[in-house]
């Protein structure tokens, strides 16, 4: 197809033609790369509208700043006679700053900044100083009513880094529990079972959506076919069973290296797991409203009777959870968020007031009336957890 | 063909000019949880660290053995410079445990100057632990509420990747010029800790811009490397050198990689759309 020179006989019409589509194309690019050179000019100048705040003789000048949310490009000019640095305070936490700012000379900080009223600093340690107001803009108010992605990077990180303890202290755990069941110890060995259980709680919400990993581990033999006798009756209340009902290690040791096996690929499967924002509440809810629908009534932990230390451990953990989401929550959902955190100490109350003085009592010691008490106040965590997606624009 | 090559390269030109941005726009938010949940336990664990050296560092102090209190000072502050993109959130702690004498009125006579320098300024400078014991209870308190704090902080994300920068200005402000221990003369302990701290951010996100961003990738890999070779010449059996033994072609070398990784590490931010 290609128009090679030497051609014998020209065809002047398509030729006219494709010079014309050649013209065409080429304007095409120039135009396409003046849009390109507009575009990527398109990112404001960072000095063009800065605010110039001067330090000399120990106070910023000016010494009250407002300005609007979202960014803005701050010049530091030092006429002071010493290298300072700059800061934007809010609290004691330092939100910006600008570290060793000759003497005569002056730098520049950019900053993004939420509503609020800010402090910042005018040189030496000890000087006063000065007030920065971020004023709310519809940019600030429309962000603060639906947070993007990235205002849950810095929650979700956290939440990996509660899972990776929590998963950590579980293996470790579990690793003692197989070497006490091993050497026959039972007192050791139900210690052991103890502290490989409350991790495990912890993390429940999250735990919970492998299922293979949660039959395995968490099996109650009411569930299964077969009761006690079920071969897929493993994992920890299999376990619980030995130790507790039999008061003996015998015949644990092949469970035992199975949950140990288990709890590790767990721990490996939640390092891997790329949560969503919306599966921290959705989580949350689903653990809850399965204790207020079956666990608090039936109970879980038939031969230890430590149901209790369970609860407590469920809630701690979607505590921890929520907790993450604060920072997000109190802009955009205020109301639901202090509910939640309503229902939540509701709970702790209700669990504390059923502690004694060595702990939880035995399940067992808990009658059909106490358990609908704290069944009613699970019911309403689970109602309030399942209103926080909808109201932060996760759903 | 050449017709359908340009007419496509056209095309091509224009819709790259449609939506510049978001062909930049390649990270997820969701590809950076790992990565700063891995940094969150690296300070933790540097922050604990920090604990168990102070005590040790501060129990020297308090029992007047100015020689072991001394050969501790390098070695205890390095946990702290690694996790100083972090630390320095805290203003009020920041302050009490690293202010330097400049940052205060009347330098090193003010009495809220206090921490690491005011307790190096009477090791060093005076030979003597007479006195420090109140800085030395005040330090070990301060690291320990930092400690505790940073346990209850959620890493700001920009902070986290803006701190790979952060730490290696610091040390082109600071280090290079040999001001930052004065007294003591270990500032290549300081830097160590600081080029560690940058590195590690470096390498915690490198997997998420390797493929996108291969030549920058290897640009600053080759500065890091350049900056380790270069200070492993003045290891020591327990640690680094003392500063003024940093020759000049050295102090040069040092000087212009440190700063090419500050203006390089700048751009991760924008990288890994954190602007």
């Amino acid at each position: 197809m290609s128009q090679s020179a030497g051609s014998a006989s020209p065809r002047p019409a398509s030729q006219r033609l494709m010079k014309l589509a050649i013209v065409g194309a080429a304007a095409l690019v120039v135009a396409g790369s003046v849009a390109f050179y507009i575009a990527s000019k398109g990112v404001k100048s960072p000095s063009s509208d800065a605010i110039m705040v001067t330090i000399k003789e120990g106070a910023c000048e000016p010494n009250a700043i407002t300005v609007p949310a979202g960014r803005s490009t701050f010049t530091i000019v030092n006429k002071s006679d010493r290298a300072l640095e700059w800061e934007i305070l809010d609290g004691v936490m330092v939100l910006e700053e600008r570290e060793n700012i000759a003497p005569g000379f002056s730098q520049t900080l950019q900053a993004k900044l939420k509503p609020g009223k800010y402090e910042i600093t005018c040189g030496l340690l000890n000087n006063p100083r000065g007030t920065l107001h971020v004023t709310p803009s519809a940019a600030s108010d429309a962000e603060a009513a639906r947070p993007a992605l990235l205002a849950y990077l810095g929650p979700l990180a956290e939440l990996q880094v509660f899972l990776a303890t929590q998963t950590n202290a579980l293996v470790k755990a579990t690793l003692a529990l197989d070497d006490a069941i091993k050497s026959g110890d039972v007192d050791k060995a139900k210690a052991a079972y103890q502290d490989a259980r409350q991790p495990y709680q912890q993390i429940a919400a999250m735990a919970d959506q492998f299922a293979d990993l949660h039959n395995a581990i968490d099996p109650v033999a009411d569930y299964l076919e077969k009761r006690e006798q079920d071969p897929g009756f493993t994992g920890f209340h299999r376990i619980e069973q030995g130790l507790y009902a039999g008061n003996s290690t015998e015949g644990l040791t092949l469970a035992s290296a199975k949950l140990l096996a288990d709890v590790t690929a767990l721990k490996e499967r939640m390092r891997g797991l790329r949560i969503q924002p919306e599966q921290i509440a959705k989580g949350a809810g689903r653990l809850i409203a399965s204790l207020a629908d079956t666990k608090i009534a039936t109970g879980i932990d038939h031969y230890a009777q430590t149901d209790l230390a369970d609860f407590d451990a469920n809630i701690a953990g979607v505590a921890r959870m929520m907790t993450l989401l604060k920072p997000v929550a109190v802009s955009a959902a205020p109301q639901v968020f202090a509910d939640i955190e309503a229902r939540l100490g509701d709970v702790d109350v209700a669990l504390k007031t059923l502690r004694g003085q060595d702990g939880f009592p035995a399940y067992d010691k808990i009658n059909a009336e106490a358990r609908k008490a704290l069944t009613a106040k699970m019911q309403l965590l689970a109602q309030a957890l399942g209103k926080f997606n909808a109201a932060i624009g996760l759903e | 063909m050449k017709l359908r090559l340009l007419l496509s390269a056209s095309l091509f030109a224009f819709t790259a000019a449609l939506a510049p941005r978001a062909a930049l726009a390649e990270v997820s938010p969701l590809d950076l949880v790992q990565p700063i949940a891995d940094y969150k336990i690296y300070v933790s664990e540097n922050a604990e660290k920090l604990v168990a050296d102070t005590k040790a560092f501060t129990d020297a102090v308090k029992a007047g053995d100015v020689d072991k209190a001394k050969a501790l000072f390098g070695s205890t502050r390095m946990s702290y410079e690694a996790i100083e993109p972090i630390a320095e959130l805290f203003s009020d702690l920041d302050g009490s445990i690293d202010s330097r004498a400049d940052d205060h009125e009347n330098s090193e006579k003010d009495p809220e100057f206090t921490g690491f320098h005011r307790i190096e300024y009477g090791l060093f400078a005076e030979n003597s632990a007479k006195d420090l014991a109140p800085f030395a209870d005040q330090l070990m308190a301060d690291v320990t509420e930092l400690n505790k704090r940073i346990k209850d902080l959620t890493l700001p994300p920009e902070k986290v990747v803006g701190g790979a920068a952060t730490l290696m200005e610091e040390v082109a402000a600071t280090k290079i010029s040999g001001e930052e221990d004065r007294y003591s003369h270990t500032d290549l302990w300081d830097f160590k800790g600081n080029f560690d701290g940058s590195r590690k951010i470096f390498d915690l996100v490198r997997p998420l811009i390797e493929k996108d961003e291969s030549a920058f990738v290897t640009k600053v890999s080759s500065n890091f490397d350049a900056v380790e070779t270069t200070l492993a010449k003045y290891k020591t059996a327990d640690g680094y050198e003392l500063y003024d033994k940093l020759t000049d072609d050295d102090r040069k070398v040092l000087a212009a990689a440190v700063n090419t990784l500050a203006e390089d590490l700048s751009t991760l931010r924008g990288k890994l759309g954190l602007n």
